[in-house]
């Protein structure tokens, strides 16, 4: 059974790549208060159904709680660190409006985004080598047109250690002699 | 270059490969007979290792010199360390550093001015509706109550009228009073229903022969 629930889109990767709220580091708990009918709260609804999950996809780290039929208008809180609580109302918005709003009040802005990747790839040097996690090769014959591994392939006796050390002394030994 | 070197094995590829052209090797250097595992031979049993030897002036010297040159790189490592340090206290506590968090204060507050000017846009709209909601509501309420009110007149006027009926009706009822009287009168005019009546109610004086 490859598709579950009504709107299975929901569930992949690609949909869920394309939510483009991420949050300031300053958020953490979401709460949306919402009405399983109405049509003013149909916008809240939709926003529930669609778009958390994207948000949620995008911000792991963020809690977020959904309650039913509490209230008679619907609206959403976020809880910052600070103990700041800023409230949304969001009774008659579609869902895009919704995000657009939540967007731009709590979310990081493009140059924030963009500062951020650099700063990672900053960290991961193309050219270095070493552990998998933090580079991206361990060895230089990993790469195709080195010699490769001599662990797999023994390498030819004149590149070996040994042999070049023992013509070193052949040489200076009949060097001496002579 | 490294398929060739593969291709020629042993001690001939020395004179072959141009590298080493002086001289041949006579034993190449092998493990032999014995493992690792496998003890020394009897032969060995007196055999002293000695170490290379060693010029003391030089080695004073050299000594000096390789403690110069950590004594240098420690420094120059302390030196960049420092300035890195530097740098990160400056982003964070410096002149920098405050300039940029107070903007992003300040930008936090001005969105959510923002914000709330949004909210109370929305509860005046709210309001709005809730106002006109009730206004009609009221309106509702008072065209039923109208509606109400004209019915039970309805009904009060036609119940009246029935009462005024039966009040009519009730001037010719029998009692017991004018019960001989109403007797009298009966037996002294007799009624003949005998007649016949069409569908129109209308009675037939005179009937036709066809």
């Amino acid at each position: 059974m490859p598709m579950k629930g009504r709107f299975p889109i929901r569930r992949t990767l690609q949909y869920l790549s394309q939510g483009d709220v991420i949050f300031k580091d300053a958020v953490k708990v979401m709460t949306v208060n919402y009405n399983t009918s109405g049509a003013l709260g149909e916008g809240a609804r939709k926003f529930v159904f669609f778009n958390i999950p994207q948000i949620q996809y995008k911000n792991p780290w963020l809690q977020i709680v959904m309650f039913k039929n509490m209230t008679p208008s619907p609206f959403v809180k976020f809880y910052l660190d600070t103990g700041e609580q800023v409230l949304v109302d969001v009774e008659e918005k579609t869902n895009k409006e919704i995000v657009q709003h939540i967007k731009k009040i709590l979310g990081k802005s493009e140059e924030t985004l963009q500062k951020e990747t650099k700063e990672k790839m900053k960290l991961r040097h193309p050219a270095t080598f070493g552990p998998r996690k933090y580079h991206l090769r361990e060895c230089m014959c990993e790469i195709k047109g080195q010699i490769p591994c001599p662990g797999e392939i023994p390498l030819p006796k004149e590149m070996r250690g040994k042999y070049k050390a023992a013509m070193k002394e052949n040489t200076v030994s009949e060097a001496n002699s002579v | 270059m490294l398929r060739s070197l593969q291709a020629s094995q042993g001690p001939a590829s020395a004179l072959l490969s141009g590298r080493f052209p002086a001289l041949p090797l006579l034993t190449a250097p092998m493990r032999g007979r014995k493992s690792r595992t496998d003890p020394p031979a009897k032969s060995k049993a007196g055999r002293i290792k000695v170490p290379p030897p060693v010029d003391p002036a030089e080695l004073l010297v050299v000594r000096e010199r390789y403690r110069q040159y950590g004594r240098l790189m420690k420094a120059i490592r302390s030196v960049f360390k420092q300035e890195l340090m530097q740098q990160r206290y400056d982003e964070t506590f410096g002149e920098l550093g405050r300039q940029r968090q107070e903007a992003i204060v300040k930008e936090h507050q001005q969105l959510m001015a923002w914000n709330d000017a949004e909210n109370q846009r929305l509860q005046q709209r709210r309001e709005e509706r809730l106002r006109k909601e009730k206004a009609e509501e009221e309106q509702q309420q008072l065209l039923r109550a109208q509606k109400e009110a004209a019915l039970l007149e309805e009904f009060l006027k036609e119940k009246e009228g029935e009462v005024l009926q039966l009040q009519e009706e009730a001037k010719n009822f029998i009692t017991p009073d004018n019960l001989d009287q109403r007797i009298e009168e009966c037996l002294n005019n007799p009624r003949n229903y005998n007649f016949a009546i069409d569908k129109d109610g209308r009675i037939a004086k005179r009937s036709v022969l066809s």
